[in-house]
């Protein structure tokens, strides 16, 4: 497994346990969760909880919502005091006092059984200091919308809210529809949500007066949030174009509101035109241009052009291997299914000619350098991007699967010097950061939600997040294979201090996904048992290593990286893999739907993981480079690194270099 | 990259839709379809013969368009033999086909040891024949190299001309087996068998 799913998979797995193991005592002390920090079991911690858990601390800690902690047959329940004094007061004044409308309930149209609920108590009692020690779960500002509600009322009760109470308090009706555009896919397909604003627009349409303009100015602002958000991910989803241009059109002919929000209906208007309309427009010109996504297709001119971010639409081209390690190249979709990719492949080999329904048809596999195969399910979609560094794609029948061996290329190493000798470290850790930048600025928003909720949904690609994560695993063995291809011991310490010089200079470019890498790299076990070689470093560069090592230490939910970066300023590329690893635990450690109904903490939490990273890319990158003589053959090797991903061919080699090392 | 010094490579040229797919399909699976489908790369694998043991003849099945022009110079620069196809209704692919000679003169030096196969293909169209075999032997014999009319359709020429390219190979002996590719496995068997005994 790659070092970054498992890295993944751990963290998962360690949350699994927990959530399966009942009662309060400690399980193991593991420092990766973020409950692990934590202190013994017992109530300690809730000091705000009105009564005790049967859940197990950490996991209620967690995320346990609202609902599910004051039992639902108490309706009109009074919100308890509040004894954490750390939260904010606002909450349970305007509660105590009888709240500004915005806070009290409207009787939606057709409310669940629950509905009827009083305002529940806000789980603002949690305080922070007991969640993961550097991202504490915040409860939404706009707490409480009320009782929980159904799915498909969610959207309504969210509306009437903002209809009611946009001009008190913006801020938190901003994060409110910032919150609910983010993450409606977790309990609605973005084709129901537009469906239900589309209705929920015809409805007030029918009101007189201010009511009814008061709620479509709130379908208008969350319809702009909208496309704010999605943009050219639009281009992707022609069901929920149809709906917005239908919507559009009808925001249009109302005249009450081009009266009172004409500044917003032409930002509507400049937003259909950018986003949606390209849809016709796009289908009238197939000559998009085919997108160098495989090593073997990129070309050193196309490498050194910045980056574009992937569509599912967007063409490419792939190798696919036989067993024979023939191969054709097909033109495919980003986001083609196995099934058309086979059949681009059956159709190139001839193989139709041959009698329909064969027994022995073909079938897709994933080969990984180090002979790993995975067999490719043929509904299974945009798998381009899902496959290892070294990994390559075979067709073959049934029978021939076993015999399936890696390519030539990714079993034989070619040892010899690469640009990494002759750049200086400055050049390569400023074309890293720039690098990981551009492919981070082409993973949008949504693909972190997506990334991590997309079982509950449809697929939709997160094709540029799983670009940047593979690079990431990429970085990590390009610095093991460079080590371990350099033969001579004193070249080879040279390289290490090099290396830990790099990652000292993308520290200080704030790009903490290269720093981690390297730094991830030059501790795989390959390398570090390399004693020899690491003795020849200088006490000033062991120790610089040290202190790297404490920075990327996984202790107390990676502690020491947390309060490093919360001191940064944007613009940062954070490591990204633990982004996703918070939002699984977000994910696993709560429910989405509790009896049916919306977890909005869990909502409002996930949109919150969102807006750090809009906030780490809120200001550009500036980077000082000089250019150097070397400067455009260093940008081209650091675009393009040729490693080895097979941990045990690095060992063989680490073996070669120092044998009786321990 | 490092690379089996076993193979024997021999990389297919020439303007699009001149059919040079089809001779490499026709040669490597016996089959011809009417259908066209641009080809980006493709590359098939055989195993021949090569001074007395066997070897792995890969074939290069290049882009006729002029998209990936690093690419074609990839190709030319691990190739060891060119088979140069155009079609002989069009003279346009004649023409399209000296900026590639050019290349592979630019890239390699010495042509003359290499083996180039020029390839008139679709000579089953000849009604609409725009270029004589005439003309392309003139043109073969100022690039030295050899010349042939083809028929991928009517599968004429085609094994002669896989054949033809490896006898023009001087520097080694390479050679078809074109059998069937059990009957190929088993001769590839005994062979070694053969030389277990003698040993």
């Amino acid at each position: 497994m790659k070092p970054l799913e498992k890295f993944l998979k751990k963290q998962t797995s360690q949350l699994a346990g927990r959530t399966v193991a009942g009662g309060p005592g400690g399980g193991p002390g593991s420092c990766g969760g973020p409950g692990g920090g934590g202190g013994p079991g017992g109530g300690g911690g809730l000091a705000g909880g009105p009564r005790p858990l049967q859940r197990r601390q950490s996991v209620s800690r967690l995320l346990l919502p609202a609902f599910l902690r004051e039992p639902l047959a108490e309706p009109g329940l009074e919100p308890p005091p509040e004894e954490d004094g750390g939260e904010p007061a606002g909450v349970a004044e305007d509660l105590g006092s009888g709240g500004p409308c915005w806070l009290q309930l409207e009787e939606v149209p057709g409310p669940g059984p629950l509905g009827g609920g009083g305002p529940l108590r806000s789980p603002s009692s949690y305080s922070s200091d007991e969640l993961s020690p550097g991202e504490p779960l915040t409860s939404p500002p706009w707490a409480p919308l009320g009782a929980p509600e159904r799915p498909e009322h969610l959207l309504n009760r969210v509306l009437e809210r903002l209809a009611g109470g946009a001009t008190k308090d913006s801020a938190a009706s901003d994060i409110l529809l910032d919150d609910i555009v983010l993450t409606h896919s977790l309990f609605l397909p973005t084709e129901k949500f537009l469906q239900e604003l589309h209705q929920y627009f015809v409805w007030a349409g029918g009101m007189e007066g201010p009511e009814g303009l008061g709620r479509k100015q709130a379908c208008l602002a969350m319809l702009l949030h909208f496309l704010d958000t999605y943009q050219g991910l639009l281009q992707e989803e022609e069901g929920a174009g149809r709906i917005i241009k239908d919507l559009y059109l009808l925001i249009m002919k109302d005249e009450s509101l081009y009266q009172d929000l004409r500044e917003d209906t032409l930002r509507l208007h400049q937003l259909v035109e950018t986003v949606e309309l390209k849809i016709p427009d796009e289908s009238q010109l197939p000559s998009k241009q085919v997108k160098p996504l495989f090593r073997h297709f990129r070309r050193i001119d196309s490498c050194l052009q910045t980056r574009v971010a992937f569509r599912g639409s967007d063409e490419i081209f792939c190798r696919v291997y036989m067993p024979d390690h023939s191969y054709v190249t097909i033109r495919s979709r980003l986001s083609a299914s196995v099934q058309d990719i086979l059949g681009s492949v059956t159709e190139k080999l001839q193989y139709s000619e041959e009698p329909a329904g064969r027994e022995d048809s073909l079938i897709l596999v994933a080969v990984a350098s180090s002979g790993e195969k995975v067999l490719l399910q043929p509904t299974e979609d945009c798998v381009f991007t899902t496959l290892g560094i070294n990994s390559h794609l075979f067709a073959c029948t049934r029978d021939s699967y076993e015999a399936l061996v890696p390519l030539p290329e990714e079993i034989q190493v070619s040892p010899g010097d690469t640009e990494i000798h002759r750049g200086e470290p400055e050049d390569v850790a400023n074309h890293l950061t720039a690098f990981h930048w551009e492919l981070f600025r082409c993973v949008h928003e949504l693909e972190f939600v997506d990334y991590v909720f997309h079982g509950e949904r449809g697929r939709r690609e997160t094709a540029n997040l799983e670009l940047l994560l593979q690079r990431c695993s990429e970085v990590t063995h390009w610095v093991a294979t460079e080590v371990l291809l350099c033969e001579a011991p004193g070249k080879r310490a040279q390289l290490l201090k090099k290396f830990i010089k790099i990652a000292a200079i993308c520290k200080q470019n704030q790009d903490l996904l290269s720093f981690f890498a390297v730094v991830m790299g030059l501790d795989n076990a390959a390398v570090s048992r390399l004693r020899l070689t690491w003795e020849k470093l200088p006490g000033k560069f062991k120790n610089l290593f040290r202190k790297f090592e404490n920075l990327t230490d996984p202790c107390r939910n990676h502690k020491s990286y947390r309060e490093v970066i919360s001191k940064m300023k944007p613009p940062v590329i954070p490591f990204v893999p633990l982004i996703l690893k918070d939002l699984t635990f977000l994910h696993e450690g709560s429910k989405t739907l509790v009896d049916g109904l919306v977890n909005i903490e869990k909502l409002h939490s996930v949109a919150e993981k969102v807006r750090t990273v809009r906030k780490y890319r809120s200001r550009p990158l500036c980077l000082d480079m000089e250019a150097s003589p070397h400067h455009l053959q260093t940008k081209a090797y650091v675009r393009q690194f040729q490693v080895i991903d097979n941990q045990n061919l690095l060992f063989e080699l680490s073996y070669k270099l120092e044998a009786n090392s321990q | 990259m490092p690379e089996q010094s076993n193979d024997y490579r021999v990389a297919v040229f020439g303007a699009g839709g001149v059919g040079k797919s089809s001779l490499v399909l026709r040669f490597v699976k016996g089959t011809f379809r009417e259908s066209y489908i641009p080809t980006v790369e493709d590359t098939y694998r055989q195993v021949i013969s090569c001074d007395k043991s066997i070897c792995t003849l890969q074939i290069t099945d290049t882009t006729g368009s002029h998209q990936f022009p690093a690419m074609q110079r990839l190709s030319i620069s691990k190739g060891h033999a060119f088979i140069l196809v155009y079609s002989i209704t069009s003279r346009q692919s004649l023409e399209e086909l000296k900026p590639i000679y050019e290349q592979i003169c630019e890239i390699k030096g010495d042509v003359e040891s290499i083996p180039i196969m020029l390839v008139g293909n679709k000579c089953d169209e000849s009604p609409n024949r725009e270029v004589e075999s005439s003309e392309a032997e003139v043109l073969a014999r100022k690039w030295k190299c050899a010349f042939m009319e083809t028929s991928a359709k009517l599968n004429h020429n085609v094994k002669e001309l896989f054949q033809e390219l490896l006898n023009l190979e001087k520097r080694r002996t390479v050679s078809l087996q074109i059998d069937g590719k059990k009957s190929k496995q088993q001769k590839r068997k005994e062979k070694l068998k053969g030389k277990c005994v003698i040993m």
